[in-house]
Protein backbone atom coordinates (compact mmCIF):
# COMPACT_ATOMS: atom_id res chain seq x y z
CA UNK A 1 0.00 0.00 0.00
CA UNK A 2 1.62 3.26 -1.13
CA UNK A 3 0.71 7.00 -0.41
CA UNK A 4 -1.28 7.16 -3.71
CA UNK A 5 -4.48 4.58 -3.21
CA UNK A 6 -5.45 6.97 -0.34
CA UNK A 7 -5.14 9.66 -2.11
CA UNK A 8 -7.21 8.21 -4.95
CA UNK A 9 -9.88 7.10 -2.57
CA UNK A 10 -10.01 10.64 -1.44
CA UNK A 11 -10.63 11.90 -4.80
CA UNK A 12 -13.18 10.08 -5.55
CA UNK A 13 -14.97 10.63 -2.60
CA UNK A 14 -14.46 14.58 -3.56
CA UNK A 15 -16.34 13.20 -6.78
CA UNK A 16 -19.52 13.56 -4.49
CA UNK A 17 -20.13 17.10 -3.93
CA UNK A 18 -18.59 17.70 -8.08
CA UNK A 19 -21.71 15.42 -8.24
CA UNK A 20 -23.87 16.98 -6.07
CA UNK A 21 -23.14 20.30 -7.47
CA UNK A 22 -23.78 19.17 -11.63
CA UNK A 23 -26.92 17.54 -10.52
CA UNK A 24 -28.39 20.63 -8.50
CA UNK A 25 -29.31 23.81 -9.85
CA UNK A 26 -29.19 25.70 -12.98
CA UNK A 27 -27.92 25.28 -16.16
CA UNK A 28 -24.77 26.91 -15.40
CA UNK A 29 -24.62 25.64 -11.52
CA UNK A 30 -24.12 21.99 -13.36
CA UNK A 31 -21.80 23.43 -16.01
CA UNK A 32 -19.36 24.45 -13.28
CA UNK A 33 -19.34 21.17 -11.38
CA UNK A 34 -19.02 19.32 -14.86
CA UNK A 35 -15.90 21.64 -14.94
CA UNK A 36 -14.30 20.88 -11.85
CA UNK A 37 -15.27 17.24 -12.03
CA UNK A 38 -13.47 17.23 -15.28
CA UNK A 39 -9.94 18.55 -13.51
CA UNK A 40 -10.89 16.22 -10.22
CA UNK A 41 -10.90 12.97 -12.77
CA UNK A 42 -8.12 13.77 -15.11
CA UNK A 43 -5.58 14.14 -11.63
CA UNK A 44 -7.51 10.93 -10.18
CA UNK A 45 -6.55 9.21 -13.74
CA UNK A 46 -2.83 9.90 -12.85
CA UNK A 47 -2.65 9.09 -9.23
CA UNK A 48 -4.47 5.91 -10.04
CA UNK A 49 -2.30 5.12 -12.21
CA UNK A 50 0.76 5.59 -10.28
CA UNK A 51 -0.70 3.91 -7.25
CA UNK A 52 -1.34 0.86 -9.57
CA UNK A 53 2.32 1.26 -10.84
CA UNK A 54 1.11 1.23 -13.95
CA UNK A 55 2.83 4.63 -15.14
CA UNK A 56 1.41 4.28 -19.38
CA UNK A 57 -2.04 4.66 -18.01
CA UNK A 58 -0.85 7.98 -16.69
CA UNK A 59 -1.39 9.30 -20.26
CA UNK A 60 -5.40 8.78 -19.44
CA UNK A 61 -5.02 12.22 -17.39
CA UNK A 62 -3.32 13.90 -19.85
CA UNK A 63 -6.31 13.01 -22.54
CA UNK A 64 -8.64 14.02 -19.83
CA UNK A 65 -7.09 17.02 -19.42
CA UNK A 66 -7.36 17.93 -22.94
CA UNK A 67 -11.33 16.55 -23.56
CA UNK A 68 -12.08 18.74 -20.33
CA UNK A 69 -11.12 22.14 -22.03
CA UNK A 70 -12.59 20.86 -25.41
CA UNK A 71 -15.68 20.08 -23.41
CA UNK A 72 -15.95 23.22 -21.34
CA UNK A 73 -15.67 25.14 -24.08
CA UNK A 74 -18.11 23.42 -26.35
CA UNK A 75 -21.11 23.91 -23.56
CA UNK A 76 -20.28 27.13 -22.75
CA UNK A 77 -20.68 28.31 -26.67
CA UNK A 78 -23.82 25.95 -26.71
CA UNK A 79 -25.00 27.98 -23.78
CA UNK A 80 -24.17 30.85 -24.66
CA UNK A 81 -26.51 30.98 -27.99
CA UNK A 82 -28.44 27.79 -28.21
CA UNK A 83 -29.77 25.85 -25.40
CA UNK B 1 10.85 11.40 2.02
CA UNK B 2 7.97 9.26 2.52
CA UNK B 3 6.39 11.87 4.97
CA UNK B 4 7.79 14.80 2.31
CA UNK B 5 5.75 12.84 -0.21
CA UNK B 6 2.65 12.61 1.85
CA UNK B 7 2.90 15.94 3.34
CA UNK B 8 2.39 16.96 -0.78
CA UNK B 9 0.00 14.75 -1.47
CA UNK B 10 -1.95 15.80 1.34
CA UNK B 11 -2.09 19.25 0.92
CA UNK B 12 -2.89 18.44 -2.48
CA UNK B 13 -5.88 16.17 -1.82
CA UNK B 14 -6.72 18.58 0.79
CA UNK B 15 -6.73 21.25 -1.60
CA UNK B 16 -9.01 19.75 -3.96
CA UNK B 17 -11.69 18.16 -1.50
CA UNK B 18 -12.33 21.96 0.07
CA UNK B 19 -12.62 23.08 -3.20
CA UNK B 20 -15.41 20.75 -3.93
CA UNK B 21 -16.92 21.18 -1.12
CA UNK B 22 -16.80 25.12 -1.74
CA UNK B 23 -18.50 24.67 -5.08
CA UNK B 24 -20.95 22.47 -3.80
CA UNK B 25 -21.67 24.89 -1.13
CA UNK B 26 -21.81 28.41 -3.66
CA UNK B 27 -25.01 29.89 -4.49
CA UNK B 28 -24.08 31.99 -7.23
CA UNK B 29 -22.37 30.20 -10.56
CA UNK B 30 -20.37 32.70 -10.79
CA UNK B 31 -18.72 31.84 -7.25
CA UNK B 32 -18.54 28.48 -8.31
CA UNK B 33 -16.45 29.27 -10.80
CA UNK B 34 -13.76 30.52 -8.49
CA UNK B 35 -13.84 26.86 -7.01
CA UNK B 36 -12.04 25.39 -10.29
CA UNK B 37 -8.73 27.18 -9.89
CA UNK B 38 -7.03 25.35 -6.90
CA UNK B 39 -7.30 22.11 -8.15
CA UNK B 40 -6.43 22.95 -11.67
CA UNK B 41 -3.67 25.18 -10.54
CA UNK B 42 -2.09 24.31 -7.35
CA UNK B 43 -2.78 20.93 -6.72
CA UNK B 44 -1.42 19.19 -9.97
CA UNK B 45 1.97 21.48 -8.86
CA UNK B 46 2.22 19.34 -5.62
CA UNK B 47 1.20 15.92 -7.25
CA UNK B 48 4.27 16.26 -9.65
CA UNK B 49 6.47 17.21 -6.92
CA UNK B 50 6.01 14.06 -4.91
CA UNK B 51 6.26 12.35 -7.95
CA UNK B 52 9.21 13.20 -8.56
CA UNK B 53 10.27 13.30 -5.16
CA UNK B 54 8.72 9.44 -3.98
CA UNK B 55 9.12 7.65 -7.20
CA UNK B 56 12.26 6.47 -8.89
CA UNK B 57 10.70 6.25 -12.84
CA UNK B 58 10.37 10.29 -13.91
CA UNK B 59 7.88 9.39 -16.44
CA UNK B 60 4.81 9.67 -13.93
CA UNK B 61 6.13 13.29 -12.54
CA UNK B 62 6.95 14.39 -16.08
CA UNK B 63 3.36 13.59 -17.25
CA UNK B 64 2.25 15.25 -14.10
CA UNK B 65 4.11 18.40 -14.67
CA UNK B 66 2.67 17.96 -18.16
CA UNK B 67 -0.95 17.82 -16.72
CA UNK B 68 -0.25 20.71 -14.59
CA UNK B 69 0.63 23.03 -17.42
CA UNK B 70 -2.17 21.99 -19.51
CA UNK B 71 -4.47 22.53 -16.75
CA UNK B 72 -3.21 25.76 -15.78
CA UNK B 73 -3.17 27.34 -19.54
CA UNK B 74 -7.00 25.93 -20.09
CA UNK B 75 -8.37 26.42 -16.39
CA UNK B 76 -8.75 30.39 -17.03
CA UNK B 77 -9.70 30.10 -21.42
CA UNK B 78 -12.62 27.73 -20.30
CA UNK B 79 -13.64 29.52 -16.93
CA UNK B 80 -13.47 32.93 -18.76
CA UNK B 81 -15.56 31.07 -21.75
CA UNK B 82 -18.10 30.14 -19.05
CA UNK B 83 -18.59 33.46 -17.01
CA UNK B 84 -18.76 35.25 -20.52
CA UNK B 85 -21.79 32.60 -21.15
CA UNK B 86 -23.44 32.98 -17.74
CA UNK B 87 -23.49 36.71 -18.91
CA UNK B 88 -25.25 36.99 -21.87
CA UNK B 89 -27.70 34.12 -20.63
CA UNK B 90 -28.83 36.31 -17.91
CA UNK B 91 -29.17 39.30 -20.65
CA UNK B 92 -26.76 41.61 -19.53
CA UNK B 93 -24.26 43.57 -21.24
CA UNK B 94 -20.62 41.94 -21.79
CA UNK B 95 -17.39 44.22 -20.97
CA UNK B 96 -19.74 46.93 -19.37
CA UNK B 97 -21.65 47.22 -15.61
CA UNK B 98 -25.40 47.69 -15.77
CA UNK B 99 -26.57 50.90 -13.30
CA UNK B 100 -27.33 48.60 -10.59
CA UNK B 101 -24.02 46.76 -10.56
CA UNK B 102 -21.68 50.48 -11.24
CA UNK B 103 -23.79 51.58 -7.75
Amino acid sequence: MNIWFPASIALIVALIPCAVTTLRGSLLDRLAGLELTGVVMAQLFVLLAVGMDRVAFVDLGLAATLLTFGGGLVFARFLERWL
Amino acid sequence: MSILVGALVGIGVLLILFSCIGAMVMRDPYQRLHYIAPPASIAPFFFAIALFVGESDRAAGWKMFLVFILLNATNGVVTHATARAMRIRSGKPIGDLTAEERA
